[in-house]
């Protein structure tokens, strides 16, 4: 198998001096460009026409986001338990990188490419050159017309971790919930709309007696900073609830808004299930974050040999793209603090999972919920 | 960078031993109508919301404006420091909020004690804005060119070194920042403490002088004896030292925060600062409205969320409102070169 990664005096002093000063700012721009174009075409690439069938992996290359260079590692594993040649490129999160690496995996004459691209502006022109190229595409997260979609089922996420903060809901409180807040991140369109009105739906399902007026919502963006900005005057316009309840698109925009709540006093009886999984493990969780979804980001390339394996068979599946209509969904895992503690951490998840039976997901491993 | 516009309030003007300048000074008139215009949008913003929701004058209102308030008003200062020295706007801000609340953070979970991490966080904010300051004075570029530069820069290195941090759950800074004092947010007082500091200091001060020369006439300051390379050198670290506290107090109210995590204060302290009334073009500017003006930018959301509107119209609103302040700025400069 291969695996290669491609990754006067005075004043003279006085002008050289500026001139170091101006290199330096040049090294801080130069420094800004390092951090997001990596080596893509470094190392030996030549995947030998022998028959051998020959994956391309574009991991996405995402600053920070250790999940996409893990899920490279993941395919490697499974690509060697076939015996298949692999060949990982990064996209280094820029369009015009995962564009050149299109054009070297055609040149490589890959089998089957599979990829995830954070900039997918560039991904009509990428299809464009596979399509030409006859090579299959499976995209993780982001959908393109054509290629095998192979994505966390957004829609069942919100649902259910909506319906478990309902279920709490009901226990501990009888369904008296006085606010239900919905920290949205508008700028993920459909996904926001699964994963946060999803959630609220569900809480509305379990409690159907809550009045539509106790449910509000601001925008948190998606992050933890802008939801902890925006959230006190949530709850400041809502004074006398007491049983609160918060969903959001994330952890981050979640664990926002209890955060303004504890700054406000209003966290004696607030329960937040938030979405991803980024922050209910650690030793920093916050105590009324009392659950999420974790979906395993590492884990998608399982799922997506399960269509790789018949395309090497000589029977590719028909091509289903789009979230509504996937190749692979992968299955939302939703676990309370407890159990989130129990899982392992993503590197030992990682080890797992490439020394597991062939079929074998990181659902199937650590959701034990 | 210079900035050679002339102002008829001369910051440079020599100073009499009585402590009053040698001539006529428009620029406290110029500041009370500035403060004045704020507090009575502030005012009419609050009222029109209480008529609305009889409610809005709550305690939990004023625990959210004044959580608001806190970091933004902090760098705000910092800002308007950079910008009242004629240096225009340090575009790297977030990045010396972020880098000081990572130094912070770090020297905690390395178990240093608090005394020593929050002192390491402001010194980190100081070292940012003094290599930002060494750029600028001895390179001869323009201010907002090299710290746009140097913010993406230093974004890249944070990208490098960490994904994310977190303060420890127990620890002082942290329980700091979850604490009140008088009923208000801890972390609201220190942002009080810093306008009322520099704020005197702007006017009371021998340096405070010598800032607003260099910001309004750098070469009538410079005619005058005031060293222009030592002076903005010195700004650019004391306003990144501010924005260190800046960082010191983010750690603090955050439990978790990435590289880009300051990226939604930049619009909002430039913003304020502009609202505040202190001009672009250096020299002018008066603490006490920067403060009425962070107070008024951190009513809006709170605002929006009483009225029930969707929070993009915080943006909008705000928005608005700076191309109104630096319309109003450049119609002021217009008159004052006539």
């Amino acid at each position: 198998m291969t695996h290669s990664i491609l990754t006067s005096r005075p004043a003279l002093g006085r002008r050289f001096a500026r001139l170091g000063l101006v290199g330096l700012a040049a090294a801080s721009l130069t420094l800004a460009g390092c951090s997001t174009v990596g080596d893509s075409t470094g190392g030996s690439t030549d995947a030998a026409d022998d028959g051998t069938f020959t994956l391309g992996f574009a991991v996405g290359g995402q600053p920070d986001a250790d999940w996409q260079e893990l899920q490279g590692d993941v395919a490697a594993g499974l690509a060697e338990q076939r015996g298949w040649d692999f060949v990982e490129l990064s996209n280094d999160n820029s369009e015009a990188t995962a564009t050149k690496n299109a054009d070297i995996f055609i040149q490589k004459g890959v089998d089957l490419v599979m990829m995830f691209n954070g900039q997918p502006s560039a991904n009509p022109v990428i299809a464009k050159k596979y399509a030409d190229a006859g090579i299959p595409v499976i995209t993780f997260d982001i959908a393109q017309e054509g290629w095998y979609f192979v994505g966390v089922d957004n829609a069942a996420a919100g649902t259910e971790g909506g319906t478990a903060l309902g279920e709490l809901a009901k226990e501990k409180w009888d369904c008296q919930v006085d606010l239900v807040i919905e920290a949205e991140g508008t700028a993920a369109g459909q996904i926001n709309t699964w994963r946060t009105g999803n959630a609220a739906d569900a809480i509305g399902e379990v409690c159907p007696d809550i009045p539509a007026e106790n449910y509000v919502k601001y925008e948190a963006d998606g992050n933890l900073t802008t939801s902890l900005a925006n959230a006190p005057g949530v709850f400041a316009a809502h004074p006398d609830a007491k049983n609160i309840l918060v969903v959001g698109l994330n952890d981050q925009a979640v664990v926002g808004a209890l955060q303004a709540a504890t700054q406000l006093g209003r966290d004696g009886s607030i329960m937040g299930w938030g979405q991803d999984g980024g922050l209910i493990t650690g030793a920093n969780v916050d105590p009324n974050l009392v659950g999420s979804v974790m979906y395993f980001l590492e884990g998608y390339p399982s799922f997506a040999f399960e269509i790789a394996d018949e395309i090497a068979a000589g029977n590719p599946p028909a091509v289903k793209d789009t979230g509504d209509d996937a190749a692979v969904s992968v299955k939302p895992c939703p676990v309370t603090q407890e159990q989130a503690a129990a899982i392992p951490g993503i590197d030992e998840r990682v080890a797992e999972l490439a020394d597991a039976p062939a079929g074998t997901t990181a659902y199937d491993l650590f959701c034990k919920s | 960078m210079t900035t050679s516009l002339i102002t008829p309030a001369d910051p440079a003007a020599p100073v009499s031993p009585g402590g009053r300048k040698g001539r006529p000074d428009s620029r406290g008139a110029t500041a009370w109508r500035d403060a004045l215009s704020i507090a009575g949008v502030w005012l009419l913003l609050i009222v029109a919301t209480t008529i609305v929701r009889p409610d809005f004058l709550s305690s939990q209102t004023l625990l959210a404006v004044t959580f608001t308030m806190a970091i933004s008003g902090i760098l705000a200062v910092s800002q308007a420091l950079i910008v009242i020295s004629g240096g225009l706007l340090d575009l790297s801000l977030p990045v010396s909020l972020i880098l000081s609340a990572w130094a912070t953070v770090t020297a905690l979970n390395n178990g240093l004690p608090t005394w020593v991490a929050i002192p390491i966080g402001i010194v980190t904010g100081a070292a940012w804005g003094l290599l930002n300051g060494l750029i600028v004075v001895f390179g001869k570029l323009n201010p907002i060119i090299v710290t746009l530069a140097t913010g993406f820069g230093g974004l890249a290195i944070m990208l490098i070194f960490f994904k994310s941090a977190q303060i420890p759950s127990t620890s002082e800074l942290r329980l700091y920042g979850l604490g009140r004092f008088l009923g208000l947010p801890n972390v609201f007082w220190p942002m009080v403490i810093v306008i009322v500091l520099a704020g005197l200091a702007l006017t009371f001060t021998r340096w405070g002088r010598h800032l607003r020369a260099v910001g309004g006439n750098a070469q009538a300051a410079k005619a005058r004896g005031i060293d222009l390379r030592r002076m903005r050198l010195a700004t650019f670290a004391g306003a990144g030292a501010v924005a260190g506290l800046a960082g010191v107090m983010f750690s603090a109210v955050n439990p978790s925060f990435t590289p880009a995590s300051g990226a939604g204060f930049q619009l909002i302290v430039i913003g304020a600062v502009i609202l505040g009334g202190i001009s672009l073009s250096g020299g002018k500017g008066n603490l006490l409205v920067l403060l009425l003006s962070v107070g008024f930018l951190a009513t809006i959301p709170t605002s929006i969320a009483f009225f029930g509107l969707a929070p993009a119209w915080a943006l909008v609103f705000q928005g608005a409102l700076l191309i109104i302040a630096v319309g109003i700025d450049g119609y002021r400069l217009k008159r004052t070169a006539r």
